[in-house]
């Protein structure tokens, strides 16, 4: 048992998080009257919403303890950044290199080990989504790299 | 039209081959990413809404309609079988029918959910067809102010009722309302919160968003579950049939979860989970030997699985004729029809009747349609739940990937679903609700509309929220909702 650390930091950020939302709004937009709303008048009341729930979240968490979560930053790390790969190299390697390299990226915290699983697993995705997308779908996009 | 000929003219429009095909494409589908735990019908959704742009809207609305219900069938297969429930309303589907599982009764089990499921369909469809006429003329007399009070309503609904800590449910909420308010403001033309970024012009990307919030979370949770892993298979499917006690005890749970799953679903704001969960406590509550619930009780499947289905079916009814999903799933499938330049509303029952009735009359052939393919598919959802999940998931998260790219060709959409996918993790992590925050967002640009409208007409007078029954109405109730937890803590102590 410890703290109950997910609703401290969870409050606290959406409270940080609806304050700034209220006074980026109040400071850029104009808020109008009731009459009349403005493009501010909306999100500066919601922000200021926001930073109430937080902190009734984040404060009476402060006294009180809780199981601890079940955090995995590998995981979570390995499935972004696979993610991210494929947005950045979708254009440039064409769509069997992106697939090809984000499923080797994605595969990587997967609890079962070796590599030879992880190539043909690879290599399976790559075929299967260039027929689904590219061939079924007819979706424009270069399928293979730009060599230029 | 009458509802007579809006029927019999709906039957015709689902018979003709191609919506014939697409309705059991959907279904199909459905079914399967209900039996894949982590992906429901929310990611499944979310998937085919760019594939939906090369059909006709009636042909998407019907097809996305039948993976909705069609994963609700889905989901009762996992949680009998494996205890995991493949949908969030059919989580309680585990408690009885995991245990009837290991008793060797999981053929019964799935029989009953089954039976269940369609029978909640068909009460579902009688009450929204009875219900569907009688909506679109009331909400014909409904105003900017009505509008506004009763979606508050359907979210305070929403954050409050089976929540432990409301608080965070309002948080989502407002976070969702907040998110909504990204892109260009209708009103005034000015940007907001885009910081420059042209990509945000038109708002976050809805799919972008729920693929995120469901799709990448539910994977990073799931890639080291050891129950995700070893999925065996100690299944008893040879007996099928339920006895004649068996069919006995499960008769009345069907008919009252229908009866209460129809009435909660047609409720803009609550929806098929609370459906489910209310059943089986209520089930559990008359129950002549509760002490057999949690342990392998039909009734504690028949209930639950008829009311999630029954109320998947009435959920329609606010989406369609007032333009109001019930739930986020609605909420994505109102979305698509936007996409599909089709503003559900009053005059929808009109304007489009082959849209309204065809999607009705789909429903009865979907369910059919399920009943017939689910018996023989039992075995291959068996063997399709053996498939480890370190095959799975970098196959999902790249159909993911392109499916969020499809709808605009925007790498900037991909990245977006890596930013919200770690921002939905922390918040499974954390236990707040991503798909209160979906709801949120869907509805914050429709609530916002409404509220500077009716403030434009009573001219600033707040009063007008009080004065037109109809919105004094739902204020009332939302304040009802609101005092509700406080009176129940107030009771409890003095109490003790």
């Amino acid at each position: 048992m410890q703290r109950d650390w997910p609703d401290i930091f969870g409050g606290l950020l959406l409270a940080i998080l609806g304050a700034g939302a209220a006074l980026w709004a109040a400071m850029y937009y104009d808020m109008g009257s009731l009459r009349r709303m403005g493009p501010g008048f909306f999100p500066v009341l919601l922000g200021a919403a926001l930073f109430l729930l937080g902190l009734v979240i984040a404060l009476p968490a402060l006294a009180r303890s809780a199981e601890p979560p079940k955090i995995e930053p590998a995981t979570a790390l390995a499935v972004l950044a696979a993610i991210v790969i494929f947005a950045l190299s979708l254009s440039r390697l064409g769509l069997a290199g992106a697939t090809a390299i984000t499923v080797l990226v994605a595969s990587l915290p997967a609890p079962r080990k070796g590599w030879v699983w992880r190539i043909v697993l690879a290599l399976g995705v790559t075929v299967l989504t260039v027929l689904v997308f590219s061939v079924g779908l007819r979706m424009t996009l270069p399928v293979w790299p730009r060599l230029s | 039209m009458t509802t007579w000929e809006g029927l019999l003219f709906g039957i015709g429009f689902v018979t003709q081959p191609e919506v014939l095909i697409y309705c059991f494409l959907g279904v199909v589908l459905g079914t399967f990413v209900g039996v894949l735990p982590g992906i429901g019908a929310m990611a499944a959704i979310s998937l085919l809404l760019p594939i939906t742009y090369y059909i006709t809207p009636e042909a998407a609305l019907i097809m996305l309609a039948g993976v909705y219900y069609g994963a609700q069938y889905g989901g009762a297969v996992a949680s009998i079988l494996l205890r995991l429930p493949g949908t969030p309303q059919s989580a309680v589907t585990t408690l009885d029918g995991y245990p009837m599982a290991q008793n060797g009764r999981a053929g019964v089990a799935l029989f009953t959910a089954m039976a269940s499921s369609f029978v909640g369909s068909m009460i579902g469809i009688l009450v929204l067809v009875l219900l569907a006429n009688w909506l679109s003329r009331a909400a014909t007399a409904f105003g900017a102010a009505d509008y506004a009070a009763m979606m508050i309503l359907g979210l305070v609904a929403a954050s409050t009722i089976g929540t432990a800590r409301p608080a965070k449910g309002f948080a989502m909420v407002t976070l969702g309302l907040l998110l909504g308010c990204i892109g260009t403001d209708v009103n005034s033309g000015a940007q907001r919160f885009t910081f420059g970024q042209t990509e945000l012009l038109d708002g976050i990307n809805l799919v972008a968003l729920a693929m995120g919030l469901f799709g990448v979370a539910e994977v990073i949770a799931n890639v080291r579950n050891p129950d995700r892993q070893s999925v065996a298979a100690r299944i008893g499917l040879r007996r099928l049939m339920p006895s004649r006690d068996d069919l006995r005890r499960m008769i009345s749970p069907m008919l009252r979860g229908s009866a209460l799953g129809s009435f909660f679903g047609a409720l803009p704001g609550t929806g098929s989970t609370l459906s489910s969960f209310l059943s089986y406590s209520m089930e559990r509550r008359i129950a002549r030997r509760p002490e057999r619930f949690g342990k392998g009780a039909v009734e504690g499947v028949a209930g639950p699985e008829s009311a999630n289905n029954s109320a998947a079916i009435t959920a329609f009814a606010p989406t369609l004729t007032l333009g109001i999903p019930g739930d986020p799933i609605m909420a994505l499938l109102l979305g698509a029809l936007v996409i599909h330049g089709i503003q559900p509303g009053p005059m929808m029952l009109e304007a489009r009747p082959e849209m309204f009735w065809g999607l009705v009359a789909s429903f009865g052939i979907g369910n059919l349609l399920l009943l017939v393919l689910n018996l023989p598919l039992i075995g291959i959802w068996v063997a399709m739940l053996r498939i480890p999940f370190n095959y799975l998931y970098p196959a999902i998260l790249v159909f993911l990937c392109l499916g969020v790219y499809s709808v605009r060709g925007l790498s900037f959409d991909i990245m977006a679903v890596a930013g919200i996918g770690l921002a939905g993790y922390l918040l499974a992590i954390a236990k707040f609700s991503p798909a209160l925050l979906l709801l949120g967002f869907v509805l914050g640009p429709l609530i916002e509309t409404n509220l500077r409208r009716a403030f434009l007409i009573s001219r600033g007078d707040p009063m007008i929220f009080l004065e037109r029954p109809i919105a004094a109405g739902f204020v009332i109730a939302t304040v009802a909702l609101l005092l509700l937890p406080v009176w129940k803590a107030w009771r409890r102590r003095a109490h003790s």
